[in-house]
């Protein structure tokens, strides 16, 4: 039992590491990653209802998908090679497009995060119940890879919370309409459920044009 | 009832479902036989399948499905000369976007991966490309306008 104190002790931590996305456009009070996965974990259960999907498996999947970056940290697509540049003041305008990568990048970039990562989780569940450790590990997993059906399903649940968010801010703020979310989702969702939740949320926060600064 | 949803698969990736398959099935029939432990153990087992070890139910709902796409596949080949130059399954699209150049693999949903440059043909963004040629513009915009122009298609 004292083992697993300590790994909720440490899980608990989440609750206060917020998202690096919301961190890089500046938000003054970041959903952490606790409270992303809480939430995908709601939209995976009441969402998934409507689809023949192992529940309980999935269910898990979106609250142990996010817990390796207790350690590895929350790696977004522009963290990778010199995307960033030095003047934080330039980042949030950096959400405006999304970061595009060669093939070869997708790859390295790929890698490198996944061996991050799944050492991260190793490390976290290394002195809990082997049957638990395995379980979270495979999981995750399954979830990196895509290979079940629940596994793409709670993916792309993670693209809508995070769009959701996105959205949710755009409104509170006033600024920038986020697009760099939207078109990641555009090329992410092929769930049908999904790309329908997607047009309502489009319904629900209006894209105004002229929040975005065109390119000379 | 099965699904009856065509699932399209390129040559390595019903290569890969089907061994899946013939695995799942061996570990399986180790199990109902009480052989577990050793086939388990071996160095050979890929580290993903030790989640079918403790969860029976897992493994056949796995099985179910790979045999449902199995019984269900089309396998995406390549086009006709003539047809080379549209864009389909299996295409690899050279696109200009936001002023950047990016790179998709259009492949069918089970095989997709847009972290790694395959995309869906059942995404918005994927069903767009599909019958595009060189110089197209793909426009989508729900709700924020992007504009993939295609710079080259490729079959390998």
């Amino acid at each position: 039992m004292n083992k697993l104190v300590h790994f909720f002790y440490e899980t608990g931590k989440l609750k206060d590491i917020p998202r690096r996305g919301w961190v890089l456009i500046g938000m003054k009070k970041p959903a952490s990653i606790m409270d992303h996965s809480y939430r995908m974990a709601l939209m995976t259960w009441i969402l998934g209802r409507r689809k023949r999907l192992n529940m309980e498996r999935a269910i898990k999947m979106a609250l142990v998908h996010d817990l390796c970056e207790l350690y590895a940290g929350d790696i977004t697509p522009y963290d990778h090679g010199s995307v960033l540049p030095k003047d934080k003041k330039k980042w949030p305008k950096l959400f405006d497009t999304w970061p595009r990568f060669s093939k070869y990048e997708k790859m390295q970039n790929f890698l490198k995060k996944h061996k991050k990562e799944q050492d991260a989780l190793k490390k976290l569940t290394k002195d809990i119940p082997s049957e638990i450790r395995e379980e979270i590990i495979n999981l995750w997993r399954d979830y990196e890879k895509g290979t079940s059906k629940e596994a793409r399903f709670v993916r792309q649940i993670n693209r809508m919370e995070t769009l959701l968010q996105a959205c949710e801010y755009s409104k509170e703020t006033n600024k920038r309409p986020y697009n760099s979310w939207w078109i990641g989702s555009e090329e992410h969702i092929d769930d049908p459920l999904l790309k329908e939740f997607m047009l309502e949320v489009a319904r629900k926060f209006p894209h105004n044009p002229k929040k975005t600064k065109k390119k000379k | 009832m099965a699904d009856q949803k065509k699932f399209y698969l390129t040559k390595k990736g019903l290569e890969d479902l089907k061994k899946e398959c013939e695995v799942l099935k061996n570990l399986r029939n180790a199990k109902t036989k009480g052989e577990s432990p050793k086939l388990w153990e071996s160095e050979d087992l890929n580290p993903e399948y030790l989640s079918f070890q403790e969860d029976l139910e897992f493994l056949e709902t796995r099985l179910a499905e790979l045999e449902n796409v199995l019984d269900n596949f089309s396998l995406i080949e390549k086009p006709s000369k003539d047809k080379l130059g549209v864009v389909d399954l299996g295409a690899t699209v050279t696109v200009q976007v936001d002023g950047a150049k990016d790179e998709f693999v259009v492949v069918g949903t089970l095989e997709a991966n847009p972290a790694l440059g395959k995309i869906s043909d059942e995404s918005p963004v994927g069903h767009a490309l599909l019958g595009g040629k060189v110089g197209d513009e793909i426009i989508i915009s729900s709700p924020v306008k992007t504009i993939y122009k295609i710079e080259k298609i490729k079959y390998s």
